[in-house]
């Protein structure tokens, strides 16, 4: 045997064995990792009752808090998982329980990390975990460097649930580092209605048109009778940007009181505003009363395309009456008749007065 | 005793919902797909049904839209409470026309969500 053979078979034993090495490392990591997360399910499983019975307003919920303060860090990730999907008590009975264990405080403390991804996570903890004492510090993170950590505050802000958060986060639209506007609505829409005040604040005295035609939007969404005046002023007042405008006449159909019908008509002629005619058509579709029935119908038959085609939809959606309006013009053979059959196609159904009641 | 089946993909929420309700004194059968939901309640025919919306299989919709049409009265005719994040407008109306008889939003309250189930069962079928 050569010295070579000898040194090739040396190599290729050397080889062989450190690959069994390998494979035995990665198997015994594979058993530990096994074991680890199948301890971590009992863990979760031994606690998760323990969880739920701490929701509970008796002697049993307080027995189970107590326990839970000394629980295992696993622990921590079971109510965090936990959180997003709950409000009302008991979601900040788990709040204040994590605050006990310190939670809430290494989070705090993370808002002022080096890296962005800490911050973010932070946040979102904290807005998961809805402490009020944390508003100001997410507050301040609405003009982060990072355009995630911005959005991570903003939401945080949201199912933090402090209604103080609803001015700084509608200032946050217009900043030069800004928080984009959906984010910002979803934030504002799940703060719910202590946030009205500052919507229609946000209407008659914005910090910006976009924080003006968002809260405008808002309004409608939650469908805020009292901002009925300040939603027809903005949709009568030509000085306002189209955008505005459009967000305050969707925000009158969302509303849905036929007061706003005269308003809605005016704008639905606004020639020289395309976007507005369209939403002001939308929103007479949703309202239905026989006068929006009417001028949708004369629109149909006089409009141009674009808007034929919104009030021809407005029509479909507004139940029996307005389907038979449009099928009136469903026979025609000019553009009129394409719109009125293509908008009676695309609806199979009328809207059901029974599901709007029951909605 | 009053019975009553939680489908939900989500373990986490089945089982606190099924936990909460059970605190009432309430038999408790959890599915965790919307095919395996409409079988369970087809052969248990609960009291009372908590259904997620958006599962595998089958939506919450249609298990709704099929326990509504089914032959068997006691399966067409139970309340079924639809528990679901989808919280626009026409989500709700889509809810109530498949057959719901009542809509919880996630994020949700279990509180209210009790109360709701003790609300859509006979006076009585519920002793916490």
């Amino acid at each position: 045997m050569t010295t070579l053979t000898t040194a090739a078979l040396v190599a290729t034993l050397v080889l062989t064995g450190a690959v069994l090495l390998l494979l035995a490392a990665v198997a015994v990591e594979h058993a530990r990792r096994g074991r680890r997360l199948a301890r971590e399910e009992r863990r979760r499983a031994e606690l998760t009752p323990l969880v739920y019975a701490a929701l509970d307003d008796d002697e049993d919920g307080a027995a189970a808090l107590a326990r839970l303060e000394a629980a295992p860090a696993s622990l921590d990730d079971l109510v965090l998982d936990l959180l997003p999907q709950l409000r009302g008590a008991d979601r900040a009975a788990l709040g204040r329980l994590l605050a006990r264990r310190g939670v809430v405080t290494r989070a705090a403390a993370d808002l002022a990390a080096r890296a962005p991804w800490r911050r973010g996570r932070a946040a979102a903890l904290l807005g998961n975990a809805a402490d009020p004492g944390q508003t100001d510090a997410l507050t301040a993170l609405l003009a982060d460097r990072a355009p995630d950590v911005r959005c991570a505050a903003a939401r945080a802000l949201g199912k933090a649930g402090d209604v103080r958060a609803a001015g700084p986060l509608l200032r946050a639209l217009a900043r030069s580092r800004r928080v984009p506007a959906g984010v910002v609505g979803m934030a504002l829409l799940d703060l719910g209605t202590p946030v009205l005040p500052d919507l229609r604040a946000a209407v008659t005295d914005p910090p910006s048109p976009a924080a003006q035609a968002l809260a405008a939007d808002l309004l409608g969404l939650h469908g805020d009778v009292e901002a009925l005046p300040l939603l027809l002023g903005l949709v009568a007042d030509a000085r306002r940007p189209a955008a505005v405008r459009c967000s305050a006449a969707t925000a009158l159909g969302r509303v849905g009181v036929p007061t706003a019908t005269p308003a809605l008509g005016a704008a639905l002629a606004q020639t020289a505003v395309p976007a507005l005619r369209h939403a002001a058509a939308e929103a007479l579709g949703r309202i239905g009363d026989d006068d929006a029935i009417d001028l949708l119908a004369a629109t149909v038959a006089g409009g141009d395309d674009a808007v034929r085609a919104a009030c021809a939809d407005a029509l479909a959606g507004a139940g029996e009456e307005g389907r038979a309006r449009l099928a009136a013009h469903a026979w025609h053979s000019g553009r009129v008749g394409e719109a009125a059959r293509a908008a009676l196609s695309n609806r199979p159904r009328p809207r059901d007065a029974r599901v709007r009641r029951a909605a | 005793m009053t019975h009553v089946l939680v489908v939900d993909d989500d373990p986490a929420i089945a089982s606190l919902v099924a936990f909460k309700i059970g605190r009432l004194g309430a038999r408790v059968s959890v599915e965790s797909d919307g095919e395996a939901g409409l079988a369970a309640a087809r052969q248990l025919r609960p009291d009372l049904v908590v259904l997620d919306w958006m599962m595998p299989r089958m939506n919450g919709l249609e298990v709704c839209a099929a326990l509504r049409a089914d032959a068997d009265p006691a399966v067409a005719g139970v309340p079924v409470i639809l528990l679901t994040a989808k919280a626009q407008e026409s989500d709700v109306e889509r809810g109530f026309v498949a057959g719901a008889t009542d809509y919880v939003v996630k994020p949700f309250s279990p509180r209210e969500l009790v109360s709701r189930v003790t609300a859509a069962l006979p006076a009585g079928a519920l002793t916490p």
